[in-house]
């Protein structure tokens, strides 16, 4: 466990002051032109501070994921700016390590090879990030599985990988798309508190793409909540439980209080939205 | 297993009924080799059996054992032929792997390229391409060179098919994974397209691998002075059956050590790419 000044550290909520690393302004994504011009992002705005934990929370289809694949510089932005350390991201950057919803790891590397895969795409020395690899891997929880291929993994592990594969070359931002949306239950507390042990010991810069309001609550300092057409940011929460936390903070009073305001919020941004449909409809019925 | 066999009351036959048991499990388990080798040794025997009963002359079909005998007598200019017609069936399987895996490679990698040929090489496929064996003669001469360009033109079609496929074929998270590490297009290929696409250019193999000996048999028919094909002709035109029938057992073998060679790379490179492909 966490020594004493390092709790009284953490008690602090994120430094919301500390230097801004991730800067989003107006960010647009459209896909297609014309008629079946589909606004996936509207125009979406939010800083990160250095080493803040960000989940990103919303319904499905809200522009979330398109959201923060255009941070990773995988999808291409229609409008507004991203930049990462003031430098403007218009493509994948070897300072962002990425986790996608499924582990996505080759078949036919072992754990250990999956995770130093990174290094061997950006041609750094394979053997001096062995030792690095081996550590991950061992605080992950998967310290008898280095040289087990993937099928010989559950899915939990996988995703164990992943993160180990997203964090071997030490980048400053964590970018991470519903990673554990496709786990059961169990198993996805169990990554949560997994993903909390491995972010409290590097301290990476996060944001976190999900859309279960206890996990985005749970895992963050800081919750965006964005809301369907217009696919904006509609509500900034500070989540101010300490840490290092467990998974008995989702049992207070205040957690749980936290989650109905979120609750409330995502349901009022689609009781807005319906709203606007049947406007939208009427209207149709009257010109046509 | 067996103590707790005889704690049930009246199960007192506990290890015979597990060794029968055993017996049965053995025989379900062989039961894919078993059963096969015996309707082919039974029809074998019926085979035997109708010629020797009958009194069939030799010419117009020989008992299996007359088969064997000839395979016996004549085993040095069977392997005489049998090199020909393999060594030509092999080169012209490797030249069509090459051809074929470039091909399909730069058909993925290039539309103009695929839009442009990828239909007339389906139009050209639809050619019964047997009937084109003459004219790899006129062009290319009577020696071993037209029959290995023979059997590289009809294999090399189903490699060209199978590699599109595979390298098509992969994960388009993995691709993005692949992205987002800053990768090359060219470190994707090698690392992560080619390996994908392997289980599917076997696939290919298995049909080319069949195909090549088809190809060269084919050619020996036409013109030659040696191999396998050749053998089947004169004995032919000796009303020597028999040799016909050593010729035909002696293919089989080949193109079964054929197949079993490309098997056998196909498990190994399966066993190396791990439990996510089957079938």
């Amino acid at each position: 466990m966490a020594s004493a000044g390092a709790s009284a550290r953490d008690r602090a909520v994120a430094p919301r002051s500390g230097r801004t690393l991730i800067e989003v302004a107006g960010l647009r994504k459209v896909y297609n032109s014309g008629e079946d011009a589909v606004e996936a992002v509207s125009s979406v705005s939010f800083t990160v501070a250095t080493g803040q934990f960000v989940s990103i929370l919303g319904p499905s289809g809200c522009g979330k994921s398109t959201l923060l694949m255009m941070v990773a510089g995988l999808e291409s932005k229609t409008g507004g700016s991203i930049a990462i350390d003031a430098m403007p991201v218009d493509g994948p950057r070897p300072d962002i390590g990425v986790m996608f919803q499924d582990s996505v790891l080759l078949p036919w590397k072992t754990a250990i090879q999956n995770v130093l895969f990174p290094v061997q795409m950006r041609r750094l020395p394979v053997d001096r990030y062995a030792a690095k690899a081996a550590e991950l891997l061992d605080f992950v929880g998967l310290a008898g599985f280095h040289h087990k291929k993937p099928h010989e993994l559950s899915g939990g592990m996988r995703q164990r990988v992943s993160i180990c594969r997203a964090l071997v070359t030490d980048p400053d931002v964590l970018l991470m798309d519903e990673p554990f949306s496709a786990l059961d239950a169990i198993t996805r507390d169990q990554m949560n508190v997994a993903l909390m042990d491995i972010w409290e010991r590097y301290r990476k810069t996060a944001l976190f793409v999900t859309h279960s309001i206890r996990e985005a609550v749970y895992l963050a300092d800081r919750v965006l909540v964005m809301g369907t057409r217009p696919s904006t940011v509609i509500c900034d929460l500070e989540v101010p439980f300490a840490r290092p936390r467990d998974l008995s903070v989702g049992e207070t009073t205040e957690f749980n209080e936290m989650c109905g305001f979120l609750r409330r919020k995502i349901e009022h941004s689609y009781a807005e939205q319906a709203r606007d449909l049947a406007a939208a409809a009427r209207k149709e019925v009257v010109n046509g | 297993m067996a103590s707790s066999a005889h704690a049930i009351p009246g199960a007192t036959a506990g290890p015979a009924r597990a060794r029968r048991t055993s017996f049965r499990v053995l025989l379900r388990r062989s039961r894919p080799v078993l059963l096969p080798a015996i309707t082919a040794i039974l029809a074998l025997a019926a085979w035997e059996f109708v010629v020797r009963y009958n009194d069939v002359p030799q010419v117009i079909l020989p008992a299996p054992s007359a088969v064997f005998d000839t395979i016996v007598a004549n085993f040095g200019l069977l392997m005489f032929h049998t090199w020909q017609t393999a060594s030509e069936a092999a080169a012209g399987l490797v030249l069509a792997i090459v051809c074929g895996v470039s091909l399909g490679m730069a058909l993925t990698y290039s539309p103009l390229l695929r839009d442009a040929m990828f239909p007339n090489l389906v139009f050209f496929q639809l050619i019964p391409k047997v009937a084109l064996a003459p004219l790899f003669i006129m062009w290319l001469g009577i020696g071993s060179i037209s029959r290995l360009a023979f059997a590289l033109f009809i294999s090399f079609f189903p490699i060209v098919i199978s590699t599109m496929a595979g390298l098509t074929n992969v994960d388009p998270n993995v691709i993005r994974m692949c992205r987002s590490l800053t990768a090359t297009d060219w470190q994707i290929f090698l690392s992560v397209r080619f390996p994908f696409a392997l289980p599917y250019i076997f696939n290919g193999l298995k049909i080319g691998v069949t195909m090549a000996m088809i190809g060269v048999i084919v050619g020996e028919f036409i013109t030659s002075q040696a191999g396998l094909g050749y053998l089947i002709l004169f004995g032919s035109s000796q009303a020597d059956t028999p040799v016909i029938f050593a010729s035909i057992a002696v293919l089989c073998t080949v193109g079964l050590a054929f197949f079993g060679i490309v098997a056998i790379a196909d498990r190994i490179m399966r066993r190396w790419f791990g439990g996510a492909i089957t079938g």
